[in-house]
């Protein structure tokens, strides 16, 4: 048999990196992979934040806010902080990191690594470089352990670097929250470092899981930024996570109720749960992707 | 923790599987819904082995502490299994190297000037110094060879010993040294359920008279599987021959069991599954397959030959031989055994170059048979794999090719015997006894290193439950001419293979292949 056909009998069933589909018979018996660290300190060297800022500048956000109206609210809550800081956000779409680096202040988002799902943008080698690259993103493992953002997140925030995470740990599947993993609020008590809220609106309704590209018609996209939260003397972990997604949810009703309604809501513990209606899937759906009014007519003075 | 084995239903995702035939292999793609055996992964060998030794020989299983069975003015046999296992040969040190050295430092210490070691070959050739270096290791061969370093001669009338006979009226004779013996301890390794136990000595070391009451038609017929010792006959034998060495002289067995590491690091792709390979594994077994089919018919067996199996060892037992032989096959089950749900039409063999009877030797038509009808086809418990009046195909290209100096009496048994029959018990019945007699087939046998003349005869034996339960033998790329002397069929591919087995087996016939090696023990439901 001649090299070349022995080359495409081996090649046949697998793409073109080689890979085979584990049969579906085999499916229960495929190795548990242990994931390879990808190196991503090359992307926080001066080169790659110079193109990073161009990309980011030049290129995403002219897309993103060309293709939706993101509004940003509570800037001025982060006058004089320099970082290290965690900053965390609700997370429904792939929109989520663009829209909150350009919406932090260029002084931060310069200096903001962001924790990516290893099994999903670190599993290729070109995926995990563009992804380093764009966003200067680190592997984060979401099933058991958390291991390589014990070993990085901390060093990072030890160099000076801030840290985007998403403590839901993946993409919401309706629009909705879900409970908060402890990473964040752990990685803060632990290395004394303060936590900047965030919570997104419209992004899920913009482009959900599954969409590559925003929905026409350029939807309004809300973006608050939150006072930054330092663990309190004493406070637990599951305490200061409990503290931390109290303020995410504050921060989504004041889309609906504004600054002091939703800080008398959660004085008064009737902010609504930012989980959803319990309802069939079809309606959560419907709800979260209602669009947002367009609130710029009215303008409130306490905004921004 | 290794994955077990598991059935695998080919489907559209499945690459082509790895096949080997021969002194080569080659990628199958076979039809939707075969059904593929894999044997579990292979498991983590012991770290400290020495450790384990010594503990086994310190805490045995049955018998006190081996250096309580030591003593000065004793009598000392080391008996040994032979090349035919492990296959491929175990890189160094040999397991058995290292067992043998650890005995033989508590009987220095014990002060035990007698020791004989004798290679347990029965009626297999004679191993070269160099092959029995390489299983004890150059301490023991510089203190021990030739003088109390031997083969076992099963035709030394003047060194064997009838001890008895069973309640079967089976002869039990064995070396005489060996019988003589205050303690035989027994070095053993195993890859497959059939070996070790009641086998070891009642085999290893007996002569003609003692073997031919198990290695015939009728036992092998009646030992449904031989790997399965509960349900064979054979076994049986061996076990009713053991009680009557048990009357005479103390065995003290050592066994070992290894893993499935079968191939070394640069054939690594041949021990992996086929979707798991790598773009290195794909690039491997592509410079691998080119390097071999154009490598020179003498070399490639050379290299073949001279691989060497980073096995790992996954278990010591030390003591009574029956004890010591439930903890190895329990073992050789947690390596091997792979649960597979009904028999099929037709099953897929695929004949590597090494079976136990050609180590540094020609795989040779009747060794082919041998392995595929007799070794493959028997590595079940329950039932077959195939369904009576199934059909096998296997992949071998079967020349006509025999070792001049190991295989004599193969040469004339395929050209005097099978032109004649290829019924195994009219072959025994008619030629057996002729060619077990020969003088000139003992002399090879006791003066070269020739396997004794009646070999060829059981190598077809051991077919004889495959041959009686099988419908139809197809030998994919196999010599025409060699195998209808067989009683077998030729394909050039997989699909015409089945395309001949549909008139045997229909039209939408099941199909299960055999993907070893590794070895893999079938336990079909």
């Amino acid at each position: 048999m001649s090299l070349i056909r022995e080359i495409k009998l081996v090649s046949r069933r697998r793409d073109w990196r080689g890979r085979s589909r584990t049969p579906r018979s085999a499916e229960q018996w495929a190795p548990v992979r242990e994931p390879r660290e990808f190196p991503t300190s090359w992307a926080r060297t001066r080169p790659a934040k110079v193109v990073r800022e161009g990309v980011q500048r030049g290129v995403l956000r002219p897309l993103v806010w060309s293709q939706t109206k993101p509004t940003v609210y509570g800037s001025d809550r982060l006058s004089g902080v320099d970082g290290p800081v965690i900053v965390i956000s609700n997370h429904a779409s792939h929109l989520d990191t663009p829209l909150i680096l350009n919406a932090l202040p260029a002084r931060l988002s310069r200096r903001t690594a962001v924790g990516a799902a290893a099994d999903y943008f670190f599993d290729a080698r070109w995926r995990a470089s563009l992804t380093a690259l764009v966003f200067n993103a680190f592997p984060i493992e979401r099933a058991g352990g958390a291991k390589r953002q014990k070993m990085l997140a901390p060093k990072l925030l030890e160099s000076g670097w801030s840290v985007l995470l998403f403590p839901e740990g993946t993409r919401s599947q309706d629009g909705w929250m879900k409970a908060f993993r402890r990473g964040a609020a752990q990685l803060s008590c632990q290395h004394n470092v303060p936590v900047v809220p965030m919570a997104i609106r419209g992004a899920y309704g913009a482009m959900p899981r599954g969409r590559n590209w925003p929905r026409p018609g350029r939807p309004r996209i809300a973006i608050h930024i939150g006072h930054p939260l330092s663990p309190k003397q004493g406070e637990t972990v599951p305490a200061f996570s409990g503290r931390l997604s109290q303020a995410v949810t504050q921060l989504w009703s004041e889309e609906d109720l504004g600054w002091w309604g939703a800080m008398r809501a959660a004085e008064q513990g009737t902010l609504q749960p930012t989980t959803g209606p319990q309802a069939s899937s079809w309606r959560r759906v419907w709800e979260s992707t209602r669009p947002l009014p367009d609130k710029s007519a009215k303008n409130p003075v306490w905004r921004r | 923790m290794s994955r077990p084995g598991f059935v695998l239903e080919v489907d559209e995702r499945t690459p082509p599987l790895l096949v080997h035939a021969g002194e080569s292999f080659r990628l199958e793609q076979f039809p939707l819904g075969t059904r593929v055996v894999y044997p579990p992964d292979s498991l983590p060998g012991i770290r400290d082995v020495d450790g384990a030794i010594a503990d086994a020989l310190l805490n045995p299983l049955g018998r006190k502490p081996l250096p309580e069975l030591l003593h000065a003015g004793m009598k000392l046999t080391i008996a040994f299994d032979d090349l035919s296992i492990p296959l491929p040969p175990m890189q160094s040190p040999d397991i058995r190297s290292r067992i043998i050295e650890a005995v033989l430092e508590l009987a220095a210490a014990a002060g035990v000037d007698d020791v004989e070691l004798v290679a347990a070959n029965a009626l297999h050739r004679r191993m070269t110094p160099a092959e029995i270096k390489h299983i004890v290791g150059d301490r023991v061969f510089a203190s021990f060879f030739p003088e109390h370093l031997r083969n076992h001669d099963a035709e030394d009338r003047a060194n064997l010993l009838h001890l008895g006979k069973t309640k079967h009226d089976e002869d039990v004779e064995i070396n005489r040294r060996a019988a003589e013996s205050d303690l035989i301890v027994y070095v053993n390794v195993n890859l497959a359920a059939m070996s070790g136990g009641s086998k070891s000595v009642a085999v290893g070391l007996a002569s003609y008279k003692s073997l031919r009451h198990h290695h015939n038609v009728h036992t092998l017929r009646n030992s449904r599987s031989f790997n399965d010792p509960p349900n064979s006959a054979m076994h049986h034998s061996y076990d009713r021959m053991q009680a009557v060495l048990n009357e005479h002289v103390q065995i003290f067995t050592v066994e070992t069991t290894v893993n499935n590491d079968t191939f070394p690091k640069n054939l690594g792709f041949l021990n992996k599954r086929e979707w798991e390979w790598s773009l290195k594994d794909q690039a491997s077994y592509v410079a691998a397959k080119r390097a071999n089919d154009l490598a020179p018919a003498k070399l490639r067996r050379k290299i073949w030959h001279n691989t060497r199996a980073p096995y790992g060892v996954t278990g010591v037992h030390a003591g009574d031989p029956a004890l010591v032989h439930e903890k190895t096959l329990a073992n050789i089950h947690r390596q091997q055994l792979t649960e597979v749900n009904g028999q099929s039409d037709i099953a897929v063999l695929g004949i590597p170059y090494i079976c136990p009877y050609n180590v540094n030797s020609i795989m040779n038509p009747i060794l082919v048979m041998c392995f595929g009808l007799g070794y493959l086809f028997n590595m079940y418990r329950n039932k077959p794999i195939v369904r009576e009046g199934g059909a096998l195909i296997m992949y071998h290209p079967m020349p006509q090719e025999f070792h001049p100096v190991h295989h004599p009496s193969y040469i004339d048994f395929f050209d005097e015997v099978l032109s004649e029959t290829t019924d195994p018990a009219t072959i025994e019945a008619k030629y057996e006894k002729q060619f077990a007699e020969d003088e000139w087939y003992r002399h090879l046998y006791r003066n070269s290193y020739a396997y004794h003349g009646v070999h060829p005869f059981y190598m077809w034996y051991w077919g004889a439950h495959a041959m009686e339960h099988l419908g139809d033998v197809i030998c994919v790329g196999a010599d025409r001419k060699v195998a209808t002397r067989m009683g077998f069929r030729t394909a050039s591919s997989l699909a015409d293979a089945l395309e001949m087995a549909s008139d045997t087996v229909g039209r939408s016939p099941s199909l299960t292949y055999l993907h070893t090696p590794p070895m893999r023990l079938a336990d079909v439901r």
